[in-house]
């Protein structure tokens, strides 16, 4: 039995990790996309300012992998999966069958068409390898313009602090709150970094931005003109699923999903950001972002792959579980 | 973050036509040309033609280079079966670039990509697209890559360029414009692709290198110390001296042959030292083999000649295009009788041109064959040098006959120093016979005991009263050390990187080498031998050649390492030794 992973994030690696503890003969292959082991994406904040080393954030190293007999190939990009021939074909024509297929290739932040023009000028903050490109930079930074929504820009904010850099915060809405944001915030936010230096510009947004010698030039909706040494901006984040074009598999904007964590396409999986699985509360589809999450969808993925019945209990809050890691905590380091 | 890297090793691998010789010269040329310390090491088939598997390894660094280390950070896969094979050296961490532009279907065990292990890094880049998109064919890939290693490491791309230039330059503007384009759309797709590269330390200001591989070096030496006559037969990996005295010798007067075979080339020699010209040869083991019973009349007849051998690996014709030090027996003791000779080995290419000078100066001094033992690894390999040009000395040269000696001409005259006087047949006064037979001093046949034994002692006595002109080894390493290692050739640069990786785990050691195998300056080996209470002689044979030598000549139990190479000698593999010998003493 051979069973291959696309995607090396916390759904991929759970999942080898539970079909290795059931199978122990069969042929376990993780394809990651990034140049790195498996990493506690939620920790790139802490080593951005240096609180953690590299190392510390590798979850499952090369030799751990060796240790439980996966073979981890990393920096694999998959091009297509052909169900019928039950194979994929990697970047580099390389043809891999498989007997059983999870796909877990996660999501990433995305730009919209306004933003996109302008994508060469936006630092990316999601990945090991942004963060280390971004560490270069930092001595040389000062000014900092962040434009986006969410924990995640909330977590660059506390980053970009920390390092004493000077921040404009702009957002589409009047405040800087946001539902998903832990109890002890909500309501307080907006003032909470307004409190710590924050420049917060409200009801406005990014619409160009142009390079000038060393600086970036900013201009936004309200006619605003700002500089800065970085940008950072997103627009919003999706599921990776481009791997899957032509073949078939039922998506919406993820990969839709059973509560087995099957695909349209038989011995197919997906688990983790790049799924939707549908939510009797909410009586529709729907995508249940998060680290512990993609974790137990993983886990329920490879037991099924494995030969076991396994189904994903649907939860009834959504919650976006940081690995129990207060934000709050940051702020007060 | 990471500290910037200041050393480095780059493994271009792939088949006949991937260009893989070139790229270790223009990666090598660019890297000396920032001042950099550098060494490269060709691996290649035997089969002269075909596609056989090739391979070239560059070594550079901020610090002396002395052998090819262990394991590389870089290997790039021109030829992705061929390159799997050479996985397994790369380092953890290290990187593994290959070509994403495979025209169909790829199996995963004929994919480089497929076999790179998690603790290295992959580096798909469509080489051939890229070539193409430079030049309008596939040729260029290496230039693609060699772009792509410039941008993982950034290392100065003008350098390059200008090395591609040197070059290509005189291959026409178009070829040179296709590679300058290929190199930077190997650069670029690197920087798009891949942007968190690994920066090398580069020093400004550093003054450019001299690249020498040790056969130039020697072939250099020989001709600027009065080389005249060159007679060889090409023999894989001695070849490029025969190229360079062709090539060199008749702008000074001087005369290159290539003879039928390598018995007729030593022949050539002995005739032409005979007739007072400075003459050497150069081969290879199975060549040696064909030339002893000529050097054994070199040894009787006292004819000054110098034979070069570049050992490979054997017997017979053995390992063409691998390295090993098992000519050394052959080197002492291959002829018939008592026939001293001197055989004397040098372990750099600076040591290979001023070893082949200190050669021919005993040899003519000494009237004596002196076979001089380089091998493979060092004759080819091609490393940053400060060769100091040969500059007016007092050479040494054949002791001549007075006037009243001439009156009554005795060739093999009986001296203190064993050393006859030797002039040019033809001149006035100077006739005599020479022979392979046995002789009076004047030459003539004669096979009486006491004519035997007296001239017997006569060719020793040279070796003897040599000794004063002849270099004392070099003791290196940590003087006070209780390890102690001895070897010879172009072991000694692996091995003073394995003292270092020693040092760093606490343990010291000390080396005695010296370019003189036989004779050596017993006294200092004595010496050194005593302050020592283990001694480590690694060697690449299995016999242990060497060890078995200084065990007959001091008396020592060494620990011996053997190793019947077909690469050069790990440094790693002499440190575990080290360590290991210091376990056994503090027990």
């Amino acid at each position: 039995m051979k069973y291959v992973i696309i995607g090396a994030g916390a759904a991929g690696v759970t999942a080898a990790k539970t079909i290795r503890e059931i199978d122990t003969s069969g042929e376990v292959v993780i394809l990651g996309e990034e140049g790195f082991s498996p990493y506690n994406r939620y920790m790139l904040t802490d080593f951005l300012c240096d609180s953690i080393k590299e190392d510390e954030l590798i979850h499952t190293s090369a030799s751990v992998f060796k240790k439980i007999g996966v073979t981890f190939r990393k920096g694999e990009h998959v091009k297509a999966i052909h169900p019928q021939k039950k194979c994929i074909k990697l970047f580099h024509n390389e043809v891999v069958h498989y007997d059983k297929l999870l796909i877990a290739t996660g999501g990433t932040p995305g730009l919209g068409p306004v933003l996109q023009p302008f994508q060469k000028h936006i630092q990316r903050y999601y990945s090991l390898e942004d963060i280390c490109l971004l560490k270069r930079k930092m001595p040389s930074i000062q000014k900092c313009i962040v434009f986006g929504e969410g924990l995640s820009s909330l977590d660059l904010l506390c980053g970009l602090y920390n390092l004493e850099k000077q921040i404009v915060y702009i957002i589409r809405g009047t405040r800087a709150d946001w539902d998903l944001v832990e109890p002890e915030f909500y309501g307080e936010l907006h003032e909470f970094l307004e409190e710590k230096g924050i420049e917060i510009i409200t009801e406005d947004r990014v619409i160009s931005i142009e390079k000038s010698n060393h600086c970036f030039q900013v201009l936004t909706l309200k006619q605003r003109k700002l500089t800065a040494d970085i940008v950072f901006a997103w627009d919003h984040y999706k599921p990776n699923i481009t791997c899957i074009k032509g073949t078939g598999i039922e998506k919406k904007l993820g990969i839709l999903v059973d509560e087995q964590m099957r695909t349209s396409e038989e011995d197919i999986y997906a688990a983790g950001d790049c799924v939707e699985i549908y939510h009797p509360g909410l009586k529709n589809y729907w995508i249940n972002f998060g680290w512990s999450n993609a974790q137990e969808q993983g886990e329920v993925a490879g037991k099924n792959m494995a030969g076991q019945r396994e189904t994903y209990k649907i939860q009834k809050t959504i919650v976006f579980n940081l690995k129990g890691k207060s934000l709050r905590a940051r702020w007060w380091r | 973050m990471t500290s910037k890297k200041n050393e480095l090793s780059i493994r271009f691998c792939g088949i006949a036509g991937d260009g893989i010789v070139t790229s270790g010269k223009i990666l090598a040329g660019a890297c000396a040309g920032i001042g950099l310390e550098v060494m490269v090491n060709d691996i290649y088939s035997a089969e002269i033609r075909g596609l056989g598997k090739s391979t070239t390894t560059v070594r550079f660094s901020t610090s002396k280079v002395y052998s090819m280390g262990d394991g590389i950070d870089l290997l790039i896969g021109m030829a992705a079966k061929e390159s799997i094979a050479e996985v397994k050296d790369v380092k953890p961490g290290g990187g593994i670039i290959y070509d994403s532009s495979t025209p169909g279907d790829i199996t995963e065990e004929n994919s480089l990509a497929a076999h790179i292990p998690s603790e290295a890094h992959g580096y798909g880049i469509p080489l051939k697209w890229l070539a193409n998109e430079a030049s309008g064919t596939n040729r260029g890939r290496n230039l693609v890559a060699m772009g792509a290693l410039c941008f993982l490491y950034s290392l100065p791309p003008d350098m390059f360029i200008h090395r591609i230039k040197t070059l290509f330059t005189r291959k026409g503007e178009k070829v040179l414009e296709a590679n300058i384009n290929a190199f930077q759309l190997g650069y670029q797709y690197c920087e798009e692709h891949f942007p968190l590269n690994h920066p090398f330390e580069v020093k400004e200001g550093l003054s450019p290198r001299q690249l020498i591989s040790g056969n130039d070096a020697l072939a250099k030496g020989a001709i600027e110390c009065g080389l005249k006559f060159f007679a060889g037969y090409p023999i894989t990996p001695a070849t490029k001296i025969m190229e360079i005295t062709a090539k060199e010798l008749p702008k000074l007067e001087g005369w290159c042959i290539q003879a039928e075979d390598e018995i007729a080339a030593i022949s050539a020699v002995l005739g032409a030292s005979f007739v007072g010209k400075r003459a050497m040869t150069a081969t290879a083991g199975p060549g040696l083999c064909l030339m002893s019973e000529m050097i054994n009349l070199a040894v009787m007849a006292e004819i000054p000649a110098v034979i070069v051998d570049v050992q490979r690996g054997g017997p017979s014709t053995g390992l063409p295009t691998k390295v090993e030090q098992g000519d050394l027996n052959i080197a002492l003791y291959g002829g018939a009788g008592d026939s001293p000779r001197v055989v004397m080995a040098p372990s750099t290419s600076e040591e290979c041109y001023t070893g082949i000078q200190l050669a021919f100066d005993i040899a003519e001094k000494y009237q004596t064959p002196v076979i001089f033992l380089s091998d493979l690894f060092l004759g080819q390999r091609i490393e940053t040098v400060f060769i100091q040009e040969t500059i007016e000395r007092d050479r040494c040269t054949r002791k001549k006959p007075s006037p009243d000696q001439l009156n009554n001409y005795l060739r093999y005259k009986i001296t203190d120093d064993g050393v006859s006087p030797l002039i040019v047949p033809g001149e006035p006064g100077a006739f005599y016979t020479i022979t392979g037979l046995e002789h009076t001093i004047r030459g003539t046949p004669n096979y009486e005991s006491e004519v035997h034994t007296m001239m017997t002692a006569k060719r020793h006595r040279k070796f003897e009263s040599m000794v004063v002109d002849l270099p004392r080894a070099d003791i290196l390493g940590d003087k006070d050390a209780e390890i102690g290692i001895a070897s010879w050739g172009s072991t000694i640069g692996a091995i003073l990187e394995g003292m270092a990786i020693a040092r760093e785990e606490g343990v010291k050691s000390k080396l005695i080498k010296s370019i003189m195998i036989h004779p050596q300056h017993e006294d200092s080996f004595r010496a050194f031998f005593d302050s020592c209470k283990r001694v480590i002689v690694p060697e690449m044979n299995y016999q242990g050649q060497y060890a078995a030598l200084l065990k007959s000549r001091y008396g020592i139990k060494p620990m011996e390492i053997h190793i019947p190479a077909v690469n050069p000698v790990s440094p790693l593999k002499i440190a575990e030794k080290i360590l290991e010998a210091n376990h056994g003493l503090s027990k």
